[in-house]
C-alpha cells in the first residue's frame, strides 16, 4: 500500500475503546481483555452505522485465540479472518492487510482490534514474576544474546542502552528527554479518557525514580487493561456512512530486528524507508503533516521518529520539544490524546483511535485546527507507519 | 553473584562449542567457511549466506561500550539494584552483553574500550564479561 494506485480507496469508518481511565482506577473490576474486546468492537460497528450482521471480516489482535471471540461477538460466518497474537508492533501492518481485504474484496466491512489484559494480570515486562513464581532456574535465551545471565531484562534497558548512547553521542543534560514526558501530559490533560491525566513540571520529571536508568518512570509508557478497535472499508462504500471517512493515505513497514532490540542508528534508516514509502510515494512531504503520531513505548521513541523523519536533525528534536514544538499549540502536534505514555498502552491502536478523533473534528478540547493529515510511525523491532487523510 | 537463581544458558547444538570455549575462558565466534562474515549468537547458520560450514575463531576479547543501563528496580531475584549492565560492540562487529568486572561498574561510560575477562559461575558454565581497558 504505497502507491498512488491504492491510496486513498479504503477508509476507517467506525472506532471503538474500552473506557481506559475508569478501568485503570478499578483494576480489579475492569473484566478480561475478551470483555475488552467485545465492548470496543461493539461500539465500533456502532459507530460506523452498521448492524453486526454487515461485518464480513474480523482480524483479532492481543487474545490468546479468536474463536473464544468470534462466538461471543456472534461473528461465526465471516468471509475472512486474520490474528495477531501480539499485534502491538504490527498495528499499522494489520491496517494495510484490512485495506487490502476490502480492496480486494475479500471482505466487504472488517472489524480489527487489539484487546490486552496486563495490568490486571500482573504483567511487569521483566521477567520476574515467572521466575520468583516457578522457583526453576530461568533459561538464558540465545535470541536475548544470553542478556539474562547478565541480568539483562526489560525492553526498557534495552530502550536505556540505546538512550545512553544517543545522550552521550549529543551530550545532552541528564533531564533534557523529561520535556516529551511534559508534553504528553499536557496532551493528556485535554483528554478525559486519559489515564494519567496530571500535567507534570520538568521538576516532576527529575524526582521521579530511575528505573533503567538513564530513563526515569515518566519515560515509560503506562501498563494497563482494555482495547482499541476500529471498522474498515471501502472508500465507496464510506460514503454511505454517517462520519467523515477517514482514508488510508499509505501503509509501510521495515523490520528491524536485532538481538538488543534497539537500532543501532536509532532507526534513522528504517524511518528513512518508512518516509520513502509513507509520503515520497504518494507525493506528500513533511509540510503536508498535519500532526504527527507515534508508537510511543517509551518517550525517546518520539525523539528518534521525529529525527527520523527529518522533522529535526539528528541530536536536535529534545531541544525544540522542551521549546513547546510538539506541545499543545506547538507548531507539529505529537500524539494528542496523551499517547500509550499518558492515555493508555494498547500499543498504538489507541494512538489510530485518536487520529480518526483529530481528522474527523472531534477531538473536542484538544482537536487540532483543521486537520487532514496524520502519520503514524513506530519504532521496534518491526517499524511500522502509515499515513491518514481526512476524506471530504 | 554465584546463587541458585541465576539465570544460565543451557549449551545446546547451536552454542555448545562456544560455551566450552568459554569454560576455558577462551572467546570465539562462528566465522562463515564460506563467506567469510563473523556472527553473534552462534546461530546454526551463517545468517549472510546460509551456509552451515562454520569455523570458530580466537575473537581478539576487545570492545567498546555501545551503551550503558543501570537498573534501580530488581527484576531478577539475582540482580539487586544497583545493577549496572552494558552492551558492548566487539572489535568483530557484533553486540554483545555484559556485565563490568574487576573494575568499577559506575565508572563504564559509552564509548569506552573494554576487554574480555571470564566469570566462572558453575562448573559448567563461565560467561564471558568485561573489564574496563585503557585506550590503546
Amino acid at each position: 500500500m504505497t502507491n498512488r494506485s491504492v491510496s486513498r480507496k479504503t477508509a476507517i469508518v467506525g472506532i471503538g475503546s474500552t473506557p481506559y481511565a475508569e478501568m485503570y482506577r478499578a483494576p480489579g473490576n475492569c473484566g478480561t481483555a475478551l470483555e475488552s474486546a467485545l465492548t470496543a468492537t461493539a461500539a465500533a460497528i456502532e459507530d460506523a452505522g452498521l448492524r453486526k450482521s454487515d461485518i464480513d471480516g474480523v482480524m483479532v489482535g492481543g487474545l490468546p485465540n479468536y474463536e473464544s471471540f468470534m462466538l461471543r461477538a456472534g461473528l461465526t460466518d465471516v468471509r475472512f479472518v486474520a490474528y495477531y497474537p501480539r499485534a502491538g508492533r504490527l498495528c499499522p501492518l494489520a491496517l494495510a492487510q484490512a485495506a487490502a481485504a476490502v480492496e480486494s474484496e475479500m471482505a466487504n466491512y472488517v472489524v480489527l482490534f487489539n484487546a490486552v489484559e496486563f495490568r490486571s494480570a500482573g504483567r511487569r515486562f521483566g521477567e520476574s514474576e515467572d521466575v520468583v513464581r516457578s522457583g526453576r532456574r530461568p533459561t538464558a535465551h540465545m535470541e536475548t544474546s544470553y542478556g539474562l545471565a547478565y541480568g539483562m531484562s526489560t525492553p526498557g534497558a534495552n530502550y536505556a542502552l540505546a538512550y545512553s548512547r544517543y545522550k552521550s553521542e549529543h551530550g545532552l543534560a541528564d533531564d533534557a528527554l523529561g520535556a516529551v514526558a511534559v508534553s504528553s501530559g499536557q496532551w493528556a490533560s485535554m483528554n478525559p479518557d486519559a489515564i494519567l491525566r496530571e500535567k507534570i513540571s520538568i521538576e516532576d520529571y527529575r524526582s521521579s525514580p530511575y528505573i533503567a536508568e538513564p530513563l526515569r518512570r515518566f519515560d515509560y509508557c503506562l501498563v494497563n487493561d482494555g482495547c482499541a478497535a476500529y471498522v474498515v472499508t471501502t472508500a465507496d462504500r464510506a460514503k454511505d456512512l454517517p462520519h467523515t471517512p477517514v482514508l488510508v493515505a499509505s501503509t509501510a513497514g521495515r523490520a528491524t530486528i536485532r538481538e538488543y532490540y534497539a537500532s543501532e542508528d536509532f532507526w534513522a534508516e528504517a524511518c528513512r524507508s518508512l518516509k520513502n514509502d509513507l509520503l515520497d510515494g504518494i507525493g506528500l512531504t513533511l509540510a503536508d503533516i498535519d500532526a504527527v503520531s507515534v508508537y510511543d513505548n517509551f518517550s525517546t521513541s518520539i525523539v528518534w521518529m521525529l529525527e527520523g523523519f527529518g522533522f529535526a536533525a539528528p541530536g536536535e528534536a529534545l531541544a525544540r520539544v522542551a521549546d513547546g514544538w510538539i506541545s499543545p499549540g506547538g507548531q507539529l502536534p505529537v500524539n494528542t490524546s496523551g499517547g500509550m505514555l499518558s492515555e493508555s498502552y494498547l500499543q498504538g491502536w489507541n494512538n489510530h483511535v485518536e487520529n480518526v478523533r483529530q481528522l474527523r473534528g472531534d477531538a473536542g478540547a484538544r482537536q487540532i485546527a483543521g486537520c487532514r493529515t496524520i502519520l503514524y510511525a513506530g519504532l521496534s523491532a518491526v517499524p511500522a507507519g502509515d499515513v491518514l487523510v481526512r476524506g471530504d | 553473584m554465584n546463587d541458585n537463581m541465576r539465570p544460565l544458558p543451557i549449551p545446546n547444538d547451536e552454542d555448545r562449542e562456544f560455551w566450552e570455549a568459554a569454560r576455558s575462558h577462551r572467546f570465539v565466534l562462528p566465522r562463515c567457511e564460506s563467506c567469510g562474515h563473523v556472527w553473534f549468537p552462534p546461530y546454526a547458520a551463517c545468517p549472510s549466506c546460509l551456509s552451515r560450514e562454520r569455523a570458530w575463531v580466537e575473537a581478539s576479547g576487545r570492545g567498546t561500550i555501545a551503551g550503558v543501563a543501570r537498573f534501580h528496580r530488581q527484576y531478577l531475584p539475582s540482580f539487586p539494584p544497583v545493577h549496572t549492565v552494558v552492551l558492548v560492540q566487539l572489535s568483530e562487529g557484533p553486540y554483545v552483553y555484559a556485565n563490568i568486572l574487576q573494575s568499577d561498574p559506575s565508572q563504564a561510560a559509552v564509548g569506552q574500550p573494554v576487554r574480555v575477562v571470564f566469570e566462572d559461575v558453575t562448573p559448567e558454565i563461565s560467561l564471558p564479561q568485561f573489564t574496563l581497558a585503557p585506550a590503546d
